[in-house]
């Protein structure tokens, strides 16, 4: 029993890990079929960090992605408004870096066309042979993922006191604040326009002896896969680890956790931070694959898009939540093709929401623990009730013997 | 097992003059008493007397008006609850708190690795199964907390505090709607830590129960510490009968000591055991 379980939980995941890596050989030739592959990796990181916020750790927050866009936004500002350079410009803002000079480019102003950098005129002074650097997008993310991180502990510690619905008020508010600084400050982030961000390969990359340019989808692929199942490892391991244990004994009762030696806001504020970041990382590779960041990626709709992927896979369980994502991010599309019945033709462009509404509707109502989660724990669990009925048969059995040669065997009846 | 050695060190309660008011109401009024060693205590009052605030300023949950807390001469009044449990006070809920979407398993190794910040899983496993050996609940190891009954329940709350092996155990209603049979091993449970040589407070509105276990009680009445002292001395005390025990029957009386209450356990009327869940009914039964 021990075998079937260890190969459930490491053979299955792996083979699934596997089947992954191997997929771009079937499906590579189709741009589309990767595209959605890479959205649908990028919704399962969001989905499985969300519900070990919300499904483990109980803290039904709708900061999300609010933290995926501040991890977006902050890889993108740094990618557009830092360089490095060889020798001080003395037009731009710069501090002194390791030998060379940090420069921060002044706002852009509405329309990049209209910009006047000071890097251009300073290019004119610079002596021969200096140069500008645009520093690697792989720092990016790291800064990416440690703004995450730190807005994650900042409304981590400001939601400590707040439960269920106050607790998803303020986040929905602090998400609401954040689309507005973002979209007033349009000097910085130009707004609804959105801020361009570079690709992830702007040179293209050579993998396997292939050449494959900016734009092709393959090397993202793996980007967003290996992302994916970093984040996943980390998750798993963070589920079976004490953090896991205490997070879910805090849902359950914060009281009696503390009163058992749990110190709860430490893991509440420590599970904020690393779903923060978590959501983060998938944000920067997200905006660099996709190339542009806005701040519609911030409307309510794309929360619940990420929550109700959590609920159907299955809140408290990070793997269900991920299948979630990805089945119900290709079921959108495939839920796309419009059909005809008779005379009556069918527009299931505009239908397939009503479809997805009534499935998260279903869901809520019949499968409160989603449909994936059901599988899984079926799998897992299959033996315990036979466990329990076999040790409470052996118990009564050896009782008993006991009781008739005790010669007391009536007096508890 | 790894505080069996400081165990030894005389264990002390410290309760000095405690206060506590919520707005204009005084549910605390100058409570002053002291623990040495493994006493067994009880704690009656009337509802409203101020035993659940009490339990609740011990435990950290809330911080007292006035007054110190200190456990073996450190002050734990100012500490946060998880830091309190860590020092070695462990409670109970009047309302059974067990984690009901977590195992039975996994209720008891929350407190064990909680007090442990390095050790793992495996290493209290196998101190949560004697726990659950000893509960009689060894068959129920992997089914969640919500599929117990309501005293099983109780029990699990008394197995997570064997695996945070506090020096002071309050044990808040411990016997309310649970069956006979699982009396009995919340009986031998109250001796088995008692011997382990940690301080025990038991509040209770069953006073059969109260008076069979205790070897000191406490009484609160709006407030006020009104007796403290040895059961059969505070029941005739006329401060107490007036406020809680009743004018008319004097409360019953362990017939026999505590040593042969451990086997002669509670012998009940039919029809006397949880048919009250009115604290006069039973008290003047």
């Amino acid at each position: 029993m021990m075998k079937r379980s260890t190969l459930l939980r490491i053979g299955l995941p792996a083979a699934l890990a596997f089947l992954l890596l191997i997929a771009p050989l079937w499906i590579g030739g189709s741009p589309y079929i990767m595209h959605l592959a890479i959205t649908a990796f990028y919704y399962a990181i969001l989905a499985a960090s969300w519900s070990l916020l919300a499904g483990y750790a109980g803290q039904f927050s709708f900061a999300h992605m609010s933290f995926m866009a501040i991890g977006a936004y902050a890889a993108a500002l740094y990618g557009t408004y830092i360089r490095i350079t060889t020798v001080a410009t003395e037009t731009c803002r710069e501090i002194p870096f390791f030998g060379r000079w940090l420069v921060i480019l002044d706002p852009i102003g509405i329309s990049q066309s209209s910009q006047t950098n000071c890097l251009d005129l300073a290019r004119q002074t610079m002596p021969a042979g200096s140069m500008i650097i645009q520093p690697s997008i792989w720092w990016g993310l790291l800064f990416g993922v440690v703004a995450g991180g730190l807005f994650g502990l900042l409304i981590g510690a400001l939601v400590l006191r707040l439960r269920s619905t106050y607790l998803a008020l303020f986040t929905i508010g602090f998400s609401e604040i954040l689309r507005a600084v973002i979209s007033a400050e349009i000097d910085i982030t130009q707004g609804q326009s959105g801020l361009e961000m570079a690709p992830l390969f702007p040179n293209g990359i050579t993998l396997f002896g292939h050449s494959y340019s900016a734009s092709d989808k393959i090397p993202p692929y793996y980007v967003m896969l290996a992302l994916f199942l970093v984040i996943m490892l980390i998750l798993s391991w963070v589920v079976s680890s004490r953090i896991g244990l205490f997070i879910r004994a805090i849902r359950e009762d914060q009281e009696a956790s503390a009163a058992l030696g749990v110190h709860v806001v430490r893991y509440k504020v420590l599970v904020f931070t690393i779903t923060a970041m978590m959501a983060a990382a998938a944000g920067v590779i997200q905006g660099h694959y996709i190339g542009i960041i806005t701040p519609n990626i911030l409307i309510i709709l794309q929360m619940s898009l990420v929550i109700a992927m959590a609920v159907i896979g299955g809140l408290e369980n990070i793997y269900a939540a991920a299948i979630g994502a990805v089945i119900l991010l290709f079921g959108l599309e495939l839920l796309r093709n419009s059909f005809t019945i008779g005379p009556v033709t069918i527009d299931m462009t505009t239908w397939r929401l009503v479809a997805f509404g009534l499935v998260l509707m279903i869901t809520l109502r019949f499968f409160r623990n989603g449909l994936i989660s059901p599988l899984i724990d079926r799998v897992m669990r299959r033996n315990v009730a036979r466990e329990t009925v076999a040790l409470r048969n052996a118990a009564t059995a050896a009782a008993t013997p006991t009781a008739t040669t005790a010669g007391e065997g009536g007096s508890d009846e | 097992m790894s505080k069996q050695g400081d165990m030894q060190q005389e264990l002390a309660l410290d309760v000095n003059h405690l206060f506590k008011n919520f707005g204009g109401l005084q549910v605390l009024s100058d409570v002053n008493f002291k623990i040495r060693g493994p006493e067994l205590i009880g704690l009656i009052g009337p509802n409203g007397a101020g035993k659940t605030t009490l339990t609740n300023i011990l435990d950290g949950a809330l911080k007292p008006s006035g007054g110190t807390v200190y456990l073996n001469g450190k002050r734990i009044d100012t500490l946060p609850p998880y830091l309190v449990a860590r020092a070695g006070l462990g409670r109970t809920f009047q309302v059974t708190r067990a984690f009901r979407r977590m195992t039975v398993m996994e209720n008891l190794l929350v407190p064990a690795m909680a007090l442990h910040a390095t050790a793992s899983r495996r290493e209290f496993e196998e101190k949560a199964r004697e726990v659950l050996d000893f509960l009689t609940m060894s068959h129920l190891t992997n089914e969640y907390g919500r599929a117990l009954s309501g005293g099983q329940q109780k029990l699990l709350e008394l197995g997570r505090l064997l695996m945070l092996d506090p020096r002071i155990v309050i044990l808040d209603e411990p016997f309310a709607g649970v069956h006979p049979r699982l009396m009995e091993i919340i009986y031998e449970w109250i001796y088995r830590v008692n011997d382990e040589g940690k301080a025990i407070i038991l509040i209770s509105h069953d006073m059969e129960t109260i008076f069979t276990l205790s070897k000191r009680l406490l009484v609160l009445n709006y407030g006020d510490l009104i007796a403290d002292g040895d059961p059969d001395v505070v029941k005739d005390d006329p401060l107490v009968k007036a406020a809680y025990l009743g004018e008319d029957e004097p409360a019953p009386a362990s017939p026999a000591g505590p040593e042969s209450a451990k086997f002669a356990l509670p012998t009940r009327q039919p029809g006397q055991d949880d048919s009250a869940d009115d604290e006069e009914g039973r008290v003047n039964a």
